[in-house]
């Protein structure tokens, strides 16, 4: 049953650019489908750190800016491929992630989410006023393709599969990691770290644990993110808003489940480009009025997510089931 | 010696919760921890488990000093604790919940859910291995933490007030638990209110009063003992008791 609704899953997105392609608008829905791709992507990389370990960071955009600046960095300065930036940003986004866990997992709770936003703050005014990376102005990436290695492409169905490679391997890794005892580990930090002390679990090095693997794939959405668009700016790499999306959409689905965050990012990315046409809304402050809708629906009816939602509707279907069954 | 606590102190600012408490028990003991509320077994239970660090004094496990080393160390070397208000993982499984534990000693996920199996099955948890711990009451969360620590093949269990706000049967059967952890080669250390507790499982108690061991001896005799009486009662029992 579990494997068959997986199978239809793969098979779904797999064949989306294909089936919307006789559509009037299929490269606006090949475009839409690609981005909530891409937010999966980083919504399921903070989902390890966020979800599983439980220890909420606002301060991602780091990771997604180091991924997001370093193909472009690589290309304006030294005219490389991007995709020498790829690496380059995941190592980069490992060493920060050592450099801010060590510290900040002193603390717990909310002065945790705290020290990461002011971490994240931080970074962003320094690379606002560094030359070498742009400053305010930001980074553009090659206007035209030289070749392949570029990763130009006019349509979007290449990155839509791009990104489905990405989101694949973040899934999958977060599925190993969940049968891991990494993942029963992060579990019991998330549940009470005392308690998970007590039994032996080193929980500062089981955070930075999750940390660095969560670090290592926000910063591959980020490069993707680069090399679709190609540029990046201190707002759209580093802001906070990169952050809070990542938070929003994980929690929508169902923070802490494999399958959460590609839920969330289906309906948040969609709503968004909704709001943005129908508003003629330029300003990104539209953006957070729904952001702040969807903070006070998950806060108020759903703070296990949708996820969760259905998982209880469907127990609670199949209890009555059962008892009619009883009955008759 | 298993376990050897010399002169161990804690000191909360100008407050001495434990004012140089020695203690020492032999592989195979049950130990006994009593003495009114406040008197400091919690805080000297702690220091030994190694969620906080005593002030000053030292403590030794099997010859090795475990004074400053944090709680996991503790765990990897052999001591388990429970919690006097048990925390268990609310949203896991129970089999998660002691999975965490079976994982101390076994890396892969197979070995550790055998071994999970193992001590829900001792524990009389087996057929609830599916639910979630925050369907339990606070019986089967107290078993439940105990379950936990066995999977994480303790030398030593500390149990703080595991058999506390249960009912008579209930206790009868944790009794019994712990005895059966006993059998099985475990040394215990246990804090506890319940007096009938005591005297049916251990053979030596140490009374704690103010930060202070006052009196240490068979729990017989040291309920008869007059200071322990005064600790408990005040002043003015321990003369009637005398009389």
């Amino acid at each position: 049953m579990r494997r068959w609704g997986l199978l239809a899953l793969a098979v779904a997105l797999l064949a989306y650019p294909w089936l919307v392609a006789g559509t009037d608008s299929a490269a606006f829905l090949q475009d839409t489908g690609a981005l909530v791709l891409l937010a999966a992507v980083g919504a399921s990389a903070w989902n390890i750190v966020g979800g599983y370990a439980g220890q909420i960071s606002v301060g991602h955009a780091i990771f997604f800016g180091a991924g997001a600046y370093l193909p472009l960095l690589v290309y304006q300065h030294w005219q490389w491929s991007p995709l020498f930036g790829v690496p380059l940003g995941v190592a980069v986004s490992l060493v920060i992630a050592v450099f801010i866990g060590f510290p900040t997992f002193r603390l717990v709770g909310h002065y945790f989410s705290m020290a990461t936003i002011a971490v994240a703050e931080l970074v962003r005014i320094i690379v606002g006023n560094w030359d070498f990376v742009g400053a305010a102005i930001g980074l553009q990436g090659p206007a035209t393709a030289r070749g392949w290695y570029d990763v130009i492409f006019r349509s979007s169905v290449p990155y839509y599969y791009i990104f489905l490679v990405a989101l694949a391997l973040v899934l999958l890794v977060t599925w190993r990691m969940q049968q891991s005892r990494l993942g029963y580990y992060l579990g019991a930090i998330r549940a009470g770290e005392r308690a998970a002390r007590s039994l032996g679990v080193p929980v500062r090095r089981y955070k930075l644990y999750a940390l660095m693997l969560s670090a290592a794939f926000t910063s591959l959405a980020g490069s993707l993110y680069a090399l679709k668009t190609g540029f990046i700016d201190p707002d759209s790499g580093l802001g906070i808003l990169v952050s809070v999306q990542m938070i929003i959409t994980a929690a929508l689905g169902g923070a802490g489940t494999l399958f959460g965050p590609l839920l969330g990012a289906a309906i948040l990315v969609p709503l968004q480009t909704a709001t943005n046409t129908w508003l003629g809304g330029s300003g990104s402050g539209l953006t957070f009025i729904v952001y702040g809708g969807v903070i006070v629906f998950i806060a108020r009816f759903e703070p296990g997510g949708l996820l969760e939602m259905w998982q209880r509707l469907r127990t609670a279907r199949r209890g009555r089931r059962g008892e009619a069954r009883h009955a008759a | 010696m298993l376990l050897s606590a010399e002169k161990v102190a804690k000191h909360f600012g100008s407050f001495r919760a434990v004012a140089g408490a020695d203690l020492a028990v032999e592989e195979g003991e049950i130990v006994g921890l009593i003495g009114p509320n406040g008197a400091g077994k919690s805080t000297f239970f702690n220091c030994i488990a190694g969620d906080t660090p005593p002030t000053s004094g030292r403590i030794l496990f099997d010859g090795v000093d475990v004074t400053a080393a944090p709680a996991e160390t503790h765990a990897r070397l052999g001591i388990g604790r429970t919690f006097q208000v048990p925390a268990t993982f609310a949203d896991m499984t129970i089999l998660d919940n002691v999975m965490v534990g079976a994982f101390l000693r076994h890396r892969q996920q197979g070995a550790a859910r055998d071994r999970a199996f193992e001590v829900l099955e001792l524990t009389g948890l087996k057929e609830q291995w599916r639910q979630r711990a925050s369907s339990l009451g606070t019986p089967g969360r107290k078993r439940l933490e105990i379950a936990r620590v066995l999977a994480t093949g303790p030398r030593l269990m500390l149990l703080d007030e595991a058999l506390a706000g249960l009912t008579p049967s209930e206790i009868q059967r944790a009794i019994e638990l712990v005895r059966q952890i006993h059998a099985l080669g475990v040394t215990l250390v246990i804090v506890e209110h319940i007096m009938e507790v005591i005297l049916t499982l251990t053979r030596r108690v140490l009374v704690f009063n103010q930060g202070h061991v006052i009196a240490s001896g068979r729990p017989q005799e040291v309920v008869e003992d007059p200071a322990v009486i005064e600790a408990y009662l005040g002043r003015g029992h321990a003369r009637a008791a005398r009389s």
